[in-house]
């Protein structure tokens, strides 16, 4: 055996020193430094974030957090759910029905009920809103109704044992029948139109520099955190028994671990952490629709994920910004080149990079020795004490 | 004595074919049985009806670990409940977590808290580290627990397998074809390996290498299986000699 | 004996007068000579002339009155002093002028200023003249007039119509007509419409007994307009006798169980060309997947392949035999082999391309079939454009026949027919071909098979192709059902999944079971929970019945563990 054979030495601690630095620096300047930028410069100062572009981050940071989220149920645990865009896209209708009764007699009709309730004729709001009132129960719903549906589903699948491509299809047709449910007006959520016009949250001016500023601050921070929190989850053994149950499910079940309890957690984590992120990309592009749970939607994310390179949590980060990067870039060019852009990407890294952009450092690597004679033998690593824990 | 696993009557019918056919079969604490058969006599599905990976169609499996006290009903439950009563198995092809460290597929094996939240929140302490390095000894994988276990030879995963088997710390070990893809001294020292550990753990062998399974039936008895049920019980020596045992190997090339 | 006589002389003396009127047209029929005095008579006398065309038969009357009543009706002064109802319409050779067209023939009325001999037609200047005037009891004429003038319509489906709204307006005068009407009346359905009608008239007659009788026979003719009457009558003030109250009672009821039945067989039927679609749909899907372990998400979009094909063959026997002729209403038959090989076609190149690959990975092929489906997507879009494209049915697959007022789609008993007959197909190919021997030994065991010299590439690529073609003949099928544009695919694609999960790999019954159970069950929701509740109820039956047969759908393999 040669001794690419063997792994290299295992990390026992959470970060190394350079790990730290790698995590704290872009965090710092994201979190810390783009918007003092924003707030301290002028306008029209060189170094000065727009406003527009702190906006256009935001938004990429609510997308890497789904894309986060399928990566841990794809890459880890071997669960590819089409259906994410439901969890971020619930999350995103239960603050924005907060935030469509926080608009009070702005609308246009100037009436205590949302527009489109006008519109369509309600005399009194329906009770189920009454609660949305407060921030905190609107808040909570956030978490708790992306979880609800993603348990129920998740608790009736996986006690059956539906795995691969049917539970894909299954999560598909989920999310497909609840794009279908609120593109009905008499669903109560607005139809096709959703909700819009949001006017200020937490008693700020939507509009206002400072409260886009708080958005994408806490768009941001709520990446690093989950970050932070799904570094954790893939490091304890709970990580190893995910990858395991990825790898060969059946082995897990017959050393004693209920699996499908294992595939909920994460299913039910997964969907509440994404419903927040939905919550966090309404107020910062003032509109949510049924569109946003089509099962497209998720097979977007899906595709950021493998663009990134799966298996990898700095991956999906990556691949949610470089292919919406792309995607703003390419609906503006060549809007009618977008599908194929986007088809092009899913069949490309299927095929040749199946890695992702991650993968594409140790593939130079691997290529620029192979051009070079090769080195001397390294000696064996000395074994660590232990590949779990510290 | 009272047996600690017995299976009464047992039937078995997959698309119309019996592969499991009126079976009784008794295992005493302590014992290394012995089971052999021709290919479709129905021992993997046997071991699948012990494990809880297929329901019996009629008849009942019973496991009772402590002499006097009540029997649990093994049709009635699923393969990690049936684990964690203390029933482990070793597949016919060797099954390891292929992408995980050879110790790390021994952490994930030891017998501990199975639940969600216990595993998230787990740390290996001392006595955990030492019984680990026991076990990497034991199955001689000291030198490469770092290794991807997939990267293993064949012997070694089972020995890996083995080991893992171990570590789950089970009262019954139901182990298939152990000495398939092994070298002569590799059998032979699973062989003694198996034999070690009977009298502590109540153990089940399957195997086709008969040389191999007249080492490890010394003191145990062979239970011969033919069309799922069993054809004859004994000594090896009694078995070999059985004519029906002859007539169902003839031409079937092992022994 | 004595009244079939009378009746056979009254239909044999109806026959001759028909066949003067006919042959009388080229001067002026007597209908249109009063027709003409009425629309030339004074003011005064307008009313009384026009009621005097009721029930005159001429199919000039209806026309003119309607233009009247319109306001289009326009008396056209000759020079000779005369003046000739007419109605103006554009000049065919374009400009500013109008033609005025003789209500009596609709022909354009020459010019009598121009060159003896020549049929130049009179042009008229707009705005030059004056509607003819109406007045409320003038319209009220007409519109007595046009109500019975339906009923000798020449046209079944006109004449019932009319006879269907004489009976609602329950005028006792109009009696008379329609019972006359009957005397001589040979189509079945309108002879049943106007014993309707009659039915409904006599409800309000003064006698106890033919209101009973008219009761009893508007029961056992089912009609749906008599049940809302009957509601009515029974909640009337005074309320009707106890006897006719029975009556009525009884003969609701009959009507509405007969609906309740009628319309239960017609979401059945609807239900099952549902499945139908499904099936055909689903079973190139099932077969790909069986084989391969792939699902296809481009699937759908091999289907709009079929539709779009169908489209151009459509254009291409229009091109080549021009929309009217005979020849167009068998473009569809062509366009089926043509709707399978181009599917077929594609998907070879889907599988050579991509899918070959990829048999280890189900989950990836998933995605990189996704992206071919977007792109798939976009070609159409560019190709045929965003909107849908226009497919005409041909003739014999338009209209329905009616089995005891269960209506049966030409198009829809066709989708049944055909995909009963390419799931026999299949079947044969499976069982009955060498291929369908070397196929199913790929999909029992592919490793098996490659070793004991199964060439699984081409079994592959052919079972593949095949699958897709199929999709394409799913594709031409669902053209003569609904729209056909670029998003077409997506709308289909997933209730096709849902049947294949639910039918098992593979296993073409499974598939046929699956897809008809859930056409069948959204059909028979669909009334009772909307369109898409209904959808969603059967998403999650499926769900559930996994939970009760997961064994069925991914059996347990003894030995190695996955």
């Amino acid at each position: 055996m040669s001794a690419s054979a063997q792994l290299p030495d295992v990390e026992p601690r959470f970060f190394t020193r350079a790990q730290w630095a790698a995590f704290l620096v872009p965090t710092l300047v994201l979190a810390l430094v783009l918007p003092l930028l924003n707030a301290a410069l002028p306008a029209e100062h060189l170094l000065r974030p727009s406003d527009f572009t702190l906006n256009l981050y935001g938004k990429y940071a609510t997308y890497a957090v789904l894309a986060l989220g399928v990566d841990l149920l794809w890459g880890y645990l071997g669960i590819l759910s089409l259906g994410q865009a439901l969890f971020f896209a619930l999350g995103g209708y239960a603050f924005g029905m907060h935030l469509l009764l926080m608009i009070g007699k702005d609308g246009q009709y100037k009436s205590d009920l949302p527009d489109y309730m006008v519109f369509l004729g309600y005399k009194a709001l329906p009770g189920h809103w009454e609660p949305f009132y407060s921030f905190p129960f609107a808040a909570a719903a956030v978490l708790v109704v992306p979880a609800l549906v993603a348990f129920v589903f998740g608790w009736l699948a996986f006690r059956s044992r539906i795995k691969g491509v049917y539970l894909s299809i299954l999560t598909q047709a989920l999310t497909y029948a609840a794009a279908l449910l609120f593109f009905r007006n008499d669903f109560g959520f607005g139809g096709n139109n959703g909700f819009t016009d949001f006017k200020r949250v937490l008693g700020a001016d939507l509009n206002s520099p400072a409260t886009r500023r708080g958005l994408y601050l806490a768009s941001v921070l709520l990446l690093a955190g989950v970050f932070l929190l799904y570094r954790w989850l893939t490091r304890a053994k709970f990580g190893h028994l995910m990858q395991a149950i990825r790898d060969g499910e059946n082995r897990v079940l017959f050393s004693g671990y209920a699996t499908a309890r294992y595939k909920l957690f994460v299913f039910v984590l997964v969907a509440a952490i994404t419903g927040v992120a939905g919550a966090l990309y309404v107020p910062q592009v003032g509109i949510i629709n049924p569109s946003e749970m089509t099962p497209e939607k998720s097979l977007e994310a899906v595709v950021w994920v493998a663009v990134g390179g799966r298996g990898t949590l700095l991956g999906p980060i990556l691949g949610a910004l470089f292919v919406n990067a792309l995607k703003s870039w390419a609906t503006r060019a060549a809007p009618e080149l977008w599908l194929y852009i986007i088809g092009g990407l899913f069949i490309v890294v299927v095929l040749f990079l199946p890695g992702g952009l991650i993968s594409l450092p140790a593939k130079f690597r691997a290529a620029w020795a192979k051009l070079r004679p090769p080195p001397p033998a390294p000696a064996a690593p000395a074994a660590p004490a232990g590949d779990l824990h510290p | 004595m009272h047996p600690i696993l017995q299976a009464e009557d047992v039937t078995k019918t997959f698309d119309g074919f019996r592969a499991i056919n009126a079976l009784n079969f008794y295992l005493f604490p302590g014992e290394l049985r012995t089971v052999i058969g021709p290919n479709g006599a129905g021992k993997s599905t046997f071991f699948d009806l012990l494990t809880g990976r297929a329901k019996p169609d009629t008849g009942g499996i019973e496991y009772s670990p402590i002499p006097d006290s009540p029997a649990t009903d093994l049709t009635k439950l699923n393969e990690y409940e049936i684990q964690r009563l203390g029933i482990g198995r070793k597949f016919q092809t060797p099954s390891v977590f292929a992408e995980h460290t050879v110790f790390t597929n021994l952490v994930l094996s030891l017998k501990g808290p199975r639940g969600v939240f216990a595993s998230l929140f787990h740390r290996l302490d001392s006595s955990a580290r030492d019984r680990l390095d026991a076990l990497l000894k034991l199955v001689r994988l000291d030198d490469k627990r770092h290794w991807k276990a997939g990267l293993l030879s064949h012997g070694e995963k089972q020995w890996l397998e083995i080991g893992m088997l171990l570590a789950s710390e089970p009262r019954v070990l139901l182990v298939d074809e152990p000495a398939a893809g092994m070298t002569d001294e590799e059998t032979h020292r699973t062989g003694e390996l198996l034999l070690s550990l009977a009298g502590k753990h109540s153990i089940v062998v399957v195997e086709h290498d008969m040389s191999f399974v007249k080492q490890i039936s010394v003191n145990g008895q062979v239970t011969v299986l033919h069309q799922g049920s069993v054809l004859c019980e004994g000594k090896f020596d009694d078995v070999q000699s059985h004519p029906k045992v002859r007539e169902v190997y003839l031409g079937r090339g092992k022994n | 004996m004595y009244r079939i006589l009378i009746y056979l002389t009254v239909v044999f003396y109806a026959c001759i007068g028909r066949a003067l009127a006919v042959e009388a047209t080229p001067t002026v029929s007597p209908g249109r000579a009063r027709l003409l005095a009425a629309l030339l008579a004074p003011p005064a006398e307008q009313v009384a002339a026009i009621r005097g065309l009721v029930g005159v038969e001429d199919s000039a009357i209806t026309p003119a009155l309607t233009a009247w009543r319109a306001g289009e009706l326009f008396l056209v002064p000759l020079p000779d002093g005369s003046r000739v109802p007419a109605t103006l319409a554009p000049a065919p050779a374009g400009g500013d002028q109008l033609v005025a067209l003789s209500v009596l023939d609709g022909s354009p009325i020459p010019d009598p200023n121009g060159p003896s001999g020549s049929s130049a037609p009179l042009l008229i200047a707009p705005k030059s003249l004056k509607p003819l005037d109406t007045t409320a009891p003038l319209r009220r004429a007409m519109r007595d007039v046009l109500e019975v003038a339906g009923v000798a319509d020449p046209s079944a489906s006109v004449r019932r119509e009319s006879i269907e709204r004489l009976g609602q307006s329950r005028k006792a005068e109009h009696l008379p007509l329609l019972q006359a009407r009957l005397v001589i009346e040979q189509a079945p359905a309108v002879r049943s419409a106007l014993g309707d009608a009659i039915a409904f008239i006599q409800l309000a007659d003064a006698d106890p007994a033919v209101r009973l009788a008219a009761i009893a026979a508007l029961g056992e003719a089912h009609s749906l307009a008599a049940a809302s009457r009957f509601k009515e009558l029974l909640a009337a003030t005074p309320p009707p006798s106890p006897a006719e109250a029975a009556a009525l009672t009884a003969a609701l009821k009959k009507i509405e169980s007969h609906w309740k039945t009628v319309n239960f067989f017609g979401d059945l039927f609807r239900g099952l060309s549902a499945g139908s679609v499904l099936l055909l749909i689903a079973l190139g899907l099932a077969i790909t997947f069986g084989l391969m372990g792939v699902i296809n998400m481009a699937h759908g979009e091999l289907m709009v392949v079929g539709a779009y094909s169908t489209f151009v063959v459509q254009n291409l026997f229009v091109s080549a035999f021009g929309a009217e002729s005979l020849a167009f209403h068998f473009y569809f038959i062509a366009a089926l082999p043509v709707a399978f090989a181009a599917a077929a076609l594609v998907g070879l190149g889907l599988e050579r391309g991509i899918i070959q690959f990829l048999y280890k990975r189900p989950l990836e092929s998933l995605l990189a079939t996704w992206g071919v489906s977007l792109a798939l997507q976009q070609t159409f879009r560019l190709v045929f454009g965003p909107a849908n494209v226009q497919i005409n049915a041909p003739a014999w697959l338009q209209g329905s026949a009616s089995l005891n007022d269960v209506l049966f789609a030409y198009n829809r008993l066709f989708v049944i027919g055909f995909a009963a007959l390419v799931v026999f197909g299949v079947w044969l190919a499976l069982n009955r071909t060498s291929l369908g021997l070397l196929v199913r030994a790929v999909m029992q065991n592919r490793q098996m098979a490659s070793c004991i010299g199964v060439r699984a590439t081409r079994v592959n690529m052919f079972t593949f192709a095949f699958g897709s073609g199929l999709a394409g003949l799913a594709g031409a099928c669902l053209s003569q059902l609904g729209n056909v544009g670029p998003g077409m695919g997506q709308l289909h694609i997933i209730d096709a999944f849902m049947v294949v999960v639910s039918g098992g790999v593979g296993n073409v019954l499974g598939s046929v079971a699956a897809s008809l159970g859930i056409g069948t069950v959204d059909q028979l929701l669909q009334p009772i929970l909307g369109a898409v509740m209904g959808k969603i109820l059967v998403l999650f039956a499926i769900i559930l019945f996994l939970q009760w047969r997961p064994g069925g759908l991914f059996p347990t393999r003894s030995r190695s563990l996955d």
